[in-house]
């Protein structure tokens, strides 16, 4: 038995874990990829801001759109409420919330990063990967406490649902930025650049070195497509965490599924058949990011569903 | 013990380490004193930075307000130098305090059925009826059990002589006792040196006593769900709120988790609506339920009384219980330990003029220079004078407010607190004490060994209420 409020806290906390660790990423990865890039390149930065739909908000604060600006913007600016420290601000309240329902070590874990990342702490002395890669380290450890320390009952699966869903929608997100916003036309496609942006991106998604081992040829824009979007093994990819949800959903509906299956239902299944069955081909054919921005929509309608669901009585 | 207290020098009130100077500590601080030594003022404030940093960790904070910044977010300031209170001492505190709450459940349930306390001519019915705390929706009420108080903290000093008294009774939600069990787990995790080789009391069974006493209120089921209702994360008793729920297992809920529906109280859940059988209120009687008492309350749950008045559910502490920590009906508890015990107070009370009575009220009007007056219903160190600390002026001020509201005012002659040694600025200097031990009441009744110890941790100061600047110690309850 687990309370409206509480399942729904413990989903997010781990959608703005979830978000926190992909920005802190992103940024990395940028930075790196910055430093490589052939002067008078694609910017990296922006995409970065489209990435998590905050362009119009960042346009109308900083005018001149300094690197600097991005990054801040990305991780320090508490205005910006999908910057990392609102994620982690807005997760600690969540938990804060909570506490009693989450063992001990998680609820610490979630204190010690909030304390961490405010002003004067000692990781905004350090360099500025280095203070991404801890603030990444620490959110992974929280998921590694969630598994290790939570009893596997509703609200350990609230948690994952809302871990999964978020990292659907961010690998899906950073492809789309990559194929949509970085090339301008798909004639560029197959050059230098794209390959080390194809590499960037790969690394954006926590996803390189797995696609390394999956694929052992060349670095093409169809592969790693699949891979992001369709591969059944790589825990980060569209289709593996929409298998987790599924199976997810299925669990904490133990009953089993009614005749007519209620919407909740009908989209969780649409969703599975549709990403395990669909070949990356048909997407490229189709449109890569119409089939992303159609699986964002269906994500937001899953999270609706499940809020109106589960969530309010 | 030269080393480390040879600048300590005890104030003119009781030192509890100390008899009159540092080459004469009392016997049964030795052992610590000496342990202490060992340690030496440096390490000792090394490791008081540890401590603080542990308790940031586990998020025993208090909120002051809600911009989410850093800085708004604070721990109580904890000391390291636990106080001590001997076994012997402590036996005869247990029995007063079970003395006296058996004796204020006794005038709770008379008060509310057939007032013979009234009738008999001890208490008189307008101080009653005119009470803050009186609760006339609760007449003809008896509570599961009969009892009205399951979790009270009472407050206690040492004057001058080192003799124990009540200061107040806190009947309603009394908070504190997190900080009472983190105090320890602070101090067993950063300064495990300074048991060695001494027997403390352990508190660990608190929230296994808080439970079982729990439990019992549900006399209609072997299985009770149990929840404790908070105001929520901006209550600067959160972290408590939070702690104890997880302490016990229970589940931590919010007047909007909860919904009354046919009679009974119920969960919402993702499954549904469950029924709730016990309820551990953190809520004070006027904002618990929006249809029988503040109407504009947000916190509660409409109808909750009602559901409690069924018999349905179980409130911990029941609606009606601040009748008795009233500050003026305070001054009769000893005359309601000797109508329903007919024993005498073995804890006495600070004795109390009551602003109600001419006579009393001319005393005080002519000595207020001389006492502290304190507003009845008011708590936390607010809408007090202490004369002695006041200007001509405020006490001109509030001699007006007591004429114009006897009842709602009692004086008390000016108490010096007992001093513990405390560190200050990384120093070590006498800092006034006072006591709240925590008494559980379900089919028995069970004290805390010690309490939390509230220590003004401003040079000179009196006042040990957190919202006021005071901080907490451990308190050692040993045998010799």
């Amino acid at each position: 038995m687990l309370l409206s409020r509480v399942a729904e806290s413990l989903y997010w906390i781990n959608r703005y874990l979830e978000r926190a660790e992909n920005i802190s990423r992103f940024v990395e990865v940028s930075e790196a990829m910055s430093l490589d890039c052939p002067p008078g390149s694609a910017e990296p930065w922006l995409p970065l801001i489209d990435a998590s739909s905050d362009r119009e908000s960042f346009d109308k604060r900083f005018p001149e759109k300094k690197p600097d600006d991005v990054i801040n913007f990305l991780i320090r600016d508490r205005l910006n409420p999908n910057s990392i420290i609102s994620c982690i601000q807005m997760a600690r309240e969540n938990a804060r919330q909570i506490r009693d329902v989450m063992t001990t070590e998680m609820w610490e874990q979630i204190n010690i990063l909030y304390w961490n990342m405010q002003e004067g702490e000692a990781i905004w002395n350090k360099p500025r990967q280095e203070q991404l890669s801890e603030i990444r380290r620490e959110c992974q450890l929280f998921y590694g406490i969630t598994d290790a320390t939570l009893s596997k009952d509703l609200a350990w699966r609230f948690s994952i649902l809302g871990r999964l869903i978020e990292r659907a929608d961010k690998t899906s997100r950073i492809l789309d930025v990559k194929y949509y916003l970085l090339l301008p036309s798909l004639n560029e496609l197959g050059g230098v650049l794209d390959e080390l942006q194809w590499i960037a991106l790969l690394r954006s998604a926590g996803a390189y070195q797995m696609f390394r081992k999956a694929e052992q040829n060349s670095i093409k824009p169809n592969s790693v497509a699949r891979f992001l979007l369709l591969d059944p093994i790589f825990p980060r990819s569209v289709r593996y965490c929409l298998d987790g949800i599924s199976n997810t959903l299925k669990m904490i509906e133990s009953s089993p599924p009614p005749e007519n299956p209620t919407e909740l239902e009908c989209m969780r299944g649409l969703l599975k058949a549709k990403w395990s069955y669909i070949r990356i081909e048909d997407i490229i054919d189709d449109g890569l990011h119409e089939a992303i921005d159609s699986l964002q929509i269906d994500l937001n309608k899953l999270n609706d569903l499940i809020q109106e669901k589960y969530f309010i009585n | 013990m030269k080393y480390m207290f040879s600048n300590y020098r005890p104030k003119n009130s009781f030192d509890e380490y100390f008899k009159d100077n540092v080459n004469s500590a009392r016997e049964i601080l030795i052992p610590l004193l000496s342990s202490l030594d060992n340690m030496g003022l440096e390490e000792l404030n090394r490791n008081h930075s540890a401590a603080k940093k542990l308790l940031l960790r586990h998020g025993a904070t208090f909120r002051l307000n809600d911009t989410g910044l850093k800085g708004t977010e604070r721990i109580l300031p904890f000391d390291p130098l636990p106080r001590i209170i001997s076994k012997d001492d402590w036996v005869t505190l247990e029995k007063g305090l079970k003395q006296r709450l058996e004796a204020i459940d006794l005038f709770l349930d008379d008060i509310y059925n057939s007032q013979n306390i009234i009738n008999d001519g001890i208490i008189p019915r307008e101080l009653i009826e005119s009470s803050d705390g009186w609760r006339p929706q609760m007449i003809g009420f008896k509570p599961p059990l009969n009892k009205w108080c399951q979790i009270s903290g009472l407050d206690l000093i040492r004057d001058r002589k080192g003799d124990w008294h009540v200061l107040e009774d806190n009947l309603r939600c009394p908070s504190g006792v997190a900080y009472f069990l983190e105090n320890r787990l602070v101090m067993k995790n950063i300064f495990p040196n300074l048991f060695s080789g001494r027997i403390v009391k352990p508190i660990d069974e608190y929230p296994s006593y808080l439970l079982k006493t729990l439990q019992e209120l549900a006399v209609w089921t072997d299985t009770p769900k149990i929840v404790l209702l908070t105001p929520g994360i901006f209550n600067s008793a959160y972290f408590e709120h939070s702690y104890l729920a997880q302490e016990m297992g229970i589940q931590l809920v919010q007047g909007h988790d909860l919904v009354c529906n046919d009679d009974y109280v119920y969960l919402k859940t993702t499954s549904g609506l469950k029924r709730v059988d016990v309820i551990y209120r953190r809520i004070d009687d006027d904002f618990l339920d929006p249809l029988n008492f503040r109407k504009d309350s947000c916190l509660g749950v409409s109808g909750l009384l009602d559901v409690f008045k069924a018999g349905h559910v179980a409130l911990a502490n029941a609606p009606g219980t601040g009748i008795a920590d009233d500050k003026m009906i305070y001054s009769f508890v000893p005359r309601m330990i000797k109508y329903y015990l007919n024993e005498e107070i073995i804890i006495k009370n600070v004795e109390t003029y009551i602003c109600h009575y001419q006579k009393d009220r001319e005393y005080v009007l002519e000595n207020l220079p001389k006492l502290v007056v304190k507003s009845v219903a008011e708590a936390g160190g607010y809408g007090m004078l202490i004369g002695p600390h006041s200007t001509s002026s405020e006490i001109e001020e509030f001699a007006n407010k007591i004429r114009k509201n006897p009842r709602n005012f009692i004086a008390q002659p000016t108490l010096e607190l007992s001093t513990v040694p405390s560190l200050c600025n990384g120093e070590l200097y006498p800092c006034h004490v006072d006591l709240r031990p925590y008494i559980l009441r379900g089919r028995d009744t069970w004290v805390s060994p010690g309490g939390l110890t509230r220590v003004a941790l401003k040079k000179g100061s009196l006042v040990v209420n957190s919202s006021q600047g005071g901080g907490c110690k451990d308190t050692w309850v040993v045998g010799k």
